[in-house]
């Protein structure tokens, strides 16, 4: 993979285990550098502070959605072009159309494994 | 006032006194005479009246005691008291168990992931004692398995008095009955696209998702046949 490893990247989910799930396979990819946020707001507030280069964010949290998350990122100037991949269990083909209308990279449906992150980590930095 | 519902048989006598009364100052006992003459004849009406006012009100009294039966076959305090917070505690150790489990074999798998090969008889040892780890870890399926059954009883326990109640008092649903807090979650679901995972089969699977966005390589985007195709 040619994406650059030392990105930081910020993983969203209300659910610590699946966080723990997340980073383990970004570190097997070769991700080191990993944040975490347990909802929209905490994650937005984080990417102000810093500059990640991927943001891999669950859909269903309190009080800030994935979705809200996403719609925030993309109208504001100076987060919106950072990559936006949604990892959820919410597979229906609304919100599928939904998330990509509202600028999202790409989807993983969970549940998921190590080789669709890749995949789709790859896709989102035109491997 | 129908005819059948008076007594004619002292008409003659009402007339009587009526005219007497015209023609006249009437005495105290003239109007006693008047009343008890006018109740006589109205008899009939009021024992009438009687019967059906207590035919209705032995209706309502039969179908409170009836509602009685039926909400205390409800058993809704032995519902709220027991029987749902019993559900609510099995549910919470399930979520505690699986929670456990789910941190042992974590554990498990990051201490492999993070072990020296180089020693082949300690990695060894090492990768067998962590897969026994992870086995004993997954133990905790058998007993979930019996807790949620448990709550799926009582879910049915419910549903059985709920739908007889309903049946038996042909109780109809009532429209906007929600609270304000369940119409705020509704409308935030709504807007918010929650379904929540879906069941087996339904939902889009991940090929359905990589069709929609173009495959794994990004290069073509959807086209309105592969988003079509999602509808199906």
């Amino acid at each position: 993979m040619s994406v650059d490893l030392t990105m930081p990247v910020l993983v969203v989910d209300d659910y610590k285990t699946m966080i723990r799930i997340i980073r383990n396979l970004l570190k097997q990819i070769g991700f080191n550098d990993v944040d975490d946020a347990a909802d929209g707001s905490e994650a937005l507030n984080k990417m102000k502070e810093r500059d990640y280069g991927l943001v891999i964010s669950d859909w269903n949290m309190e009080p800030m959605t994935g979705y809200e998350l996403l719609k925030e990122v993309r109208s504001d100037s100076g987060l919106r072009r950072t990559p936006f991949i949604m990892v959820t269990a919410e597979s229906k083909t609304e919100n599928v159309i939904a998330a990509k209308k509202a600028g999202v990279n790409n989807y993983i449906v969970k549940p998921f494994n190590a080789q669709t992150l890749k995949n789709k980590i790859g896709s989102v930095f035109g491997e | 006032m129908p005819e059948n519902h008076l007594d004619f048989s002292r008409t003659d006598e009402l007339i009587e006194l009526l005219t007497k009364i015209r023609d006249g100052e009437p005495s105290l006992v003239d109007i006693m005479a008047m009343a008890e003459l006018l109740a006589t004849t109205l008899q009939p009406y009021f024992r009438k009246l009687d019967t059906s006012l207590y035919g209705e009100l032995r209706h309502i009294a039969q179908y409170i005691v009836k509602t009685k039966d039926e909400i205390g076959s409800l058993q809704a305090n032995h519902m709220s008291e027991e029987r749902i917070p019993e559900a609510g505690m099995e549910l919470s150790a399930v979520v505690d168990a699986t929670e456990s489990a789910t941190d042992r074999i974590m554990e498990s798998a990051e201490t492999l992931m993070a072990a020296d090969p180089s020693d082949h008889q300690a990695y060894a040892d090492l990768v067998n004692a962590e897969v026994m780890n992870i086995f004993e870890a997954c133990s905790f399926q058998d007993i979930t398995g019996q807790r949620i059954s448990k709550v799926v009883e009582t879910l049915e326990f419910i549903d059985r008095r709920i739908s007889r109640f309903a049946s038996t008092l042909k109780v109809e649903d009532k429209r906007d009955a929600l609270s304000q807090d369940e119409i705020s979650r509704e409308e935030r679901r709504q807007k918010q696209i929650l379904h929540g995972p879906q069941m087996s089969g339904e939902g889009v699977g991940q090929d359905d998702v990589d069709a929609l966005f173009g495959g794994d390589d990004g290069a073509a985007p959807a086209s309105q046949d592969d988003i079509d195709a999602l509808f199906h």
